[in-house]
């Protein structure tokens, strides 16, 4: 059966990951970033089996419950609550709905048994969730209450660990709530983007849920590197997808994936949080997780020292260190401020391998030097650059931080409220969001040193995240009333050896206090030193980059090794972290990347039974002595007529390769994608998907079998998604 | 008595054989090739394995654990990274499974890894080298039917296998892997004892003699994991101090060993270079005769920055293959036959009658086949003892099939209809025990 003919507007798109899944509805003209976010994990029921997007509290009569704002709900008589807050609907237009008791036990049920049900309360609501504070507070059928709490995440269950399906039931039930929110018509083929580490026995598994109880035309899957791989639109590459909890190294050949040698390494961005977590004994993992995110936390060029460091490690081969940390005035004391952050809020796209091989690094370093003189030298500097409302509070704060400085020249970091985040795993998904992604280096830039919660920029906070319009957005507990307390309380307590424990913790009692009683999300500073420079520090470019020099080494074709090497992807959330693609094409080429004076690129295919002036088999090194060779490219045409004419005499003889890779490039960026520009292409996985789908659904019509259609999976069963 | 089907409707090893071909069977066999260097497996019908595993394995050794005496690091990514106290082992000697704890949970690691999530619900096809004995076959039989608890398995040899991924049903496989190279005559799919040879002349041998020979020229082999970064080398003469890292502890031995593989393999790939002629390489290379004609030399970067140039010093390991004396590093004991000798020894073997078909259908396979120009020695070598325009070496061109070539012909031969038939059932294996194996499959 050919493909009955799909619309682009009929295209239902799922990016199942470890942290979060991506989804869209149908096909956009100009293709955007995932249109919705849902968090990968799902909550137990009330019945046993069953699965809820969010959690949802039972609170019997009388109970007490304290809300995120720190009111507290009380259960009344036949389930109402007494107390609930009151929400602003200008600026959150939160599904605070009082539903029926039928209407609240049929939204939470998602089971798989009640699949077809539909759940009209919970697919209304995931469409206007946002990430702030809502809830669903439903009647209980005698005097109990339910409330949905968004936000909590206690008791949630994660469906995929490391990419793998770890809890099926839950799975299923996303795939369902996720189809359930977009609600697409019975036309609606779905293209799924598939991780690395599924088996096969995984994806027969989902073809045959996906067949059965949605009940769909038409059902794909690509590879999440493929897809990586086709957004980029290059036919040889090396794509690095940093994720959560992994990373996936996959070498793609002709647009084929090398299947046998691909591999996924440990390591992610959930291993920089443990990482600095360590460094930051006295940071709870929200702070972590936010720090990392945020503008200050970033991994410096090579050849950049850490302020107040020695460089004794962070050498380089490209280039001595530069006897900063004078300039920076950071001798006095190991905890020296460095505004690194704010200066780079600019210059985000800043390509150090580039400046570096440019060889203007001097100057960019003079540039960056001079920038830091500034900031010290006063506000004026720093202010310029800043948006006005913030000035205010800068300076004050700057104040406050000019003591620091003065002595210890301490570091602030703000917590970005929620919507403002700089995601790393989950990056933000509705067209608002570049906006805040953009608006969010200068908040925290700029506020690094606020003092508590300024009215000023608030409301310009809660109306971007009005705009967002995401269906159950991620929802870590960072700002809830209850879990923010319990997180400071924790983080002081932990506090005792960092050395400015005692600072800290008083600064964030008072700031407790003094948020203690608004609602809304809340801010505070933390004060990180210099361990924000060090989040990449625990090994994941090592290993990223060893992984990746074996998976190219142990690619088949030998002559495609060095095109995978030239057309470098990296992406996926985890590698957002400020400098860190630099750092990883840094550790790279640094270590695996081989000397081009070796002059292996032109000698290597010489076959020994052409006499040759040079060598007479002697062992004397002498590198680089065939870069000056004027004939060098002709040698090399020479060598290698004569090694094809060799091979064809002698059968048999599979040409030798060179020893590489020789040079080390990152691929280009498309850049048709206007909407994909501000967002970043770290999840460019999404663009390669609607390109996928536009082709496997909308041009192809299923003729080069993209894709499973209902008929074929009646013949074939679920094995069909093997055959695409 | 035959133990595999007829060659009959075998497919070319690049074809995917048609959804009929399967005979209805709803679920794919799977095909696990276990080996020294590597442990592969796939689905039965795909031209390639899924998965490639190394059989190496780590243990942070632990006499508290009872099972495998240790902590278990099995896959590509565990035994890459530094760990305290990990060693670097193998569960096979000799070619054949020695330490069956490990090697069942490798080849469980295999399965599960990215095929499939239900060991239970596939038939299962394993080969074997020629040499594997009745115990170990058995206890082969045993794993799959008890600890997979697989619902029907057979055992290949894997010289068969080799001749059928190659399309010749009658063969004189030659198969140059990690520990061995083996020579197996191969009549209508049935596989020779008699005549079948293996010499320990393979990949690790030549790793041996590589790292010997870079001991002996002074050159640091600090392998990429242990090192920040290459060091700059300004001056040849004056080694630069090497920028390791620390850990904190000294990362043993074995997996030193290991790491070094890894760049030791890159210059096998890149540098190492088969003399193509027999008998012609210097007998001494430090004192080559005038009139000798020029090699081109090759450089080789090594993790550490260093680079050297070889020149006829390449070819000295792959001789060794072929000429066992000339080995860098002295073998102990008895000295082996080359590879050309054990083929010719193998030939000897046979009856008369079916020499010449051997010798024009001598079948080349395995990793270490692909050293730059050794089918030109080999061919050279064997026309040389066999003159006349018999001798005739079939090689797969493309480099996955002369890697995956038996793990290929398993796959064929488990997706062909006619191999329905030779699976053993866990009924069978449940009314008969572990020695259905010796009556089913010989």
């Amino acid at each position: 059966m050919v493909g009955p003919g799909f619309r682009d507007d009929h295209i239902l798109l799922i990016a199942p990951g470890s942290k979060s899944t991506l989804a869209q509805l149908g096909l956009p003209e100009s293709f955007t970033p995932a249109k919705l976010r849902f968090p990968t994990r799902m909550f137990p029921g009330l019945e046993e089996g069953q699965y809820l997007p969010n959690k949802v509290h039972e609170l019997k009569e009388g109970e007490e419950m304290l809300l995120r704002n720190g009111e507290v709900m009380t259960a009344g008589p036949n389930g109402k609550p007494l107390k609930k807050r009151k929400v602003d609907s200008a600026s959150k237009p939160s599904t605070t709905t009082q539903t029926s008791t039928d209407g609240a036990a049929k939204s939470a049920d998602t089971t798989m048994a009640d699949a077809t049900d539909g759940r009209e309360a919970n697919g209304e609501e995931g469409g206007d969730e946002d990430e702030e504070m809502n809830g669903t507070k439903g009647e209980g059928s005698t005097s109990r209450l339910f409330y949905e709490d968004d936000d909590d995440e206690e008791g949630a269950v994660w469906c995929m660990d490391q990419g793998r399906i770890v809890n099926w039931e839950a799975f299923f039930a996303l795939l369902l709530h996720v189809h359930e929110t977009l609600n697409p018509t019975f036309h609606t083929p779905i293209l799924m983007i598939s991780q690395p580490c599924w088996t096969c026995t995984d994806k027969e598994r989902i073809c045959q849920f996906i067949f059965e109880k949605l009940k769909t035309p038409g059902f794909g899957m690509m590879d999440a590197a493929a897809a990586i791989n086709s957004a980029y639109n290059v036919q040889h590459s090396l794509v690095i997808d940093v994720g959560y909890e992994k990373t996936d190294i996959t070498a793609l050949i002709d647009w084929n994936i090398q299947e046998v040698n691909r591999t996924t390494i440990p390591f992610g961005g959930h291993s920089m949080n443990q990482h600095l977590q360590k460094l930051l004994p006295g940071l709870s993992e929200d702070e972590v997780e936010q720090l990392k995110r945020s503008n200050i936390c970033e991994i410096l060029p090579a050849g950049v020292p850490i302020p107040g460091e020695e460089e004794a490690d962070r050498d380089t081969v490209m280039r001595p260190p530069e006897p900063t940390t004078i300039g920076m005035g950071g001798v006095a004391q190991p905890k020296s401020l460095d505004e690194e952050g704010d200066e780079e809020e600019d210059e985000g796209v800043t390509n150090i391998a580039a400046i570096v091989a440019s060889g203007k690094t001097q100057e960019y370093l003079a540039k960056k030097e001079k920038e830091k003189a500034d900031k010290k030298a006063g506000l004026a500097a720093g202010e310029k650059r800043l948006p006005n409302y913030k000035r205010e509070n800068n300076s004050f704060l700057y104040v406050e931080k000019v003591q620091d400085a003065v002595v210890g020249n301490g570091q602030d970091l703000t917590e970005v409220p929620e919507g403002e985040r700089m995601d790393v795993d989950v990056a933000p998904s509705t067209t608002e969001e570049p906006k805040l992604v953009e608006e969010a280096p200068a908040a925290t830039g700029s506020d690094g040193s606020l003092p508590p919660p300024s009215e000023e920029n608030r409301p310009e906070v809660v109306k971007t995240d009005a705009d967002n319009s995401k269906p159950a957005p991620e929802a870590e507990p960072s700002k809830g009333g209850p879990s923010l307390m319990e997180s400071m309380f924790s983080a002081t307590q932990d506090d005792d050896d960092a050395k400015r424990a005692q600072e800290k913790a008083l600064r964030r009692e008072e700031k407790k206090r003094q948020e203690a009683a608004q609602s809304g999300e809340r801010r505070r500073e933390i004060e990180v030193g210099t361990e924000r420079f060090k989040v990449a520090e625990g090994g994941i470019l090592e290993a990223i980059a060893d992984a990746a020099h074996r998976v190219v080494s142990s690619a088949d074709n030998y002559n495609m090794r060095s095109e995978c090497w030239n057309s470098l992807i990296i992406a996926g959330n985890g590698s957002r972290v400020k400098g860190f693609k630099d750092a990883l094409l840094n550790t790279i080429i640094s270590k695996y990347q081989v000397s081009p004076s070796s002059g292996t690129i032109f000698t290597s295919e010489l076959p020994s039974n052409i006499p040759t002036p040079s060598g007479t088999g002697t062992n004397t090194p002498q590198p680089s002595s065939f870069n000056s060779q004027p004939n060098a490219l002709l040698l090399q045409a020479a060598a290698n007529n004569a090694a094809l004419a060799a091979a064809g005499q002698h059968h048999l003889s599979i040409p030798q390769p060179n020893q590489g890779p020789s040079s080390i490039k990152v691929a280009k960026i498309p850049e048709y994608f206007p909407e994909w520009k501000d967002h970043g292409f770290e999840e460019c996985m999404f663009l390669g998907a609607q390109l996928g789908a536009k082709i496997y659904f909308v041009t192809d019509q299923g003729v080069s079998k993209g894709f499973v259609t209902r008929a074929d999976y009646n013949s074939q069963g679920p094995q069909a998604i093997h055959n695409i | 008595m035959a133990s595999t089907p007829q060659m009959t409707g075998v497919l070319p090893p690049t074809t995917k054989p048609a959804e009929l071909e399967y005979g209805g069977d709803e679920v794919s066999a799977l095909v696990l090739d276990p080996g020294t260097g590597t442990t592969r497996c796939g689905f039965a019908g795909e031209d390639t394995p899924k998965t490639c595993v190394p059989t190496y394995y780590g243990i942070i050794p632990d006499p508290e654990d009872q099972k495998y005496f240790g902590k278990l690091k099995i896959g590509e990514n565990p035994i890459n990274s530094v760990v305290d106290g990990m060693e670097i082992r193998n569960p096979m000697s000799d070619g054949v499974v020695e330490n069956w704890e490990v090697a069942t949970e490798i080849w469980r690691h295999c399965i599960e890894y990215r095929l499939s999530s239900r060991v239970e619900e596939h038939p299962l096809l394993v080969t074997e080298p020629i040499w594997n004995p009745l115990k170990k076959r058995e206890k082969t039989t045993e794993i799959v039917f008890e600890d997979f608890n697989a619902p029907a398995y057979f055992l290949v040899k894997s010289a068969v296998c080799e001749s059928f991924a190659n399309s010749k049903p009658s063969a004189l496989v030659v198969d140059m892997g990690h520990a061995y190279t083996s020579v197996t005559p191969i009549i209508d799919g049935i596989p020779l004892r008699k005549g079948s040879e293996r010499t320990p002349l393979a990949g690790q041998h030549l790793n041996n003699q590589l790292r010997h020979q870079f001991g002996e020229l002074g050159i640091r082999m600090a392998p990429w994991l242990t090192l920040k970064s290459k060091s700059p080398y300004t001056d040849l003469a004056t080694a630069p101090p090497l920028r390791t890292k620390d850990f904190g502890f000294e990362p043993h031995q074995s997996f030193l060993d290991l790491q070094q593989d890894r760049f030791i393999h890159e210059f096998k790939e890149c540098v190492s270079e088969t003399w193509p002629e027999a008998k012609t390489f210097p007998a001494d290379i430090n004192n080559l005769p005038d009139n000798f004609r020029g090699i081109a030399d090759k450089a080789f970067e090594f993790p550490d920055g260093y680079q050297r140039r070889f020149g006829i010093d390449r070819f000295l390991a792959p001789e060794s293959l072929f000429n066992p004396s000339v080995s860098p590093k002295a073998l102990t004991g008895d000295l082996p036959k080359g590879i050309a000798e054990m083929i010719k020894d193998s030939i000897d073997h046979l009856d008369a009658d079916i020499r010449a078909n051997m010798l024009n259908n001598i079948v080349v396979v395995g990793g270490t086949s692909l050293l730059y120009r050794i089918n030109e020695r080999l061919n050279h070598e064997l026309m040389t003892m066999f003159p006349g325009p018999r001798v005739k070496i079939h090689s797969p061109g493309q480099i996955p099939e002369r890697k995956y070539s038996a793990w290929l012909g398993g796959s064929i031969l488990a997706s062909c209809g006619a191999f329905h038939q030779l699976w053993i059932s866990k009924q069978e294996y449940d009314e008969v025990g572990a020695n259905i194996i010796e009556r089913r499959a010989k």
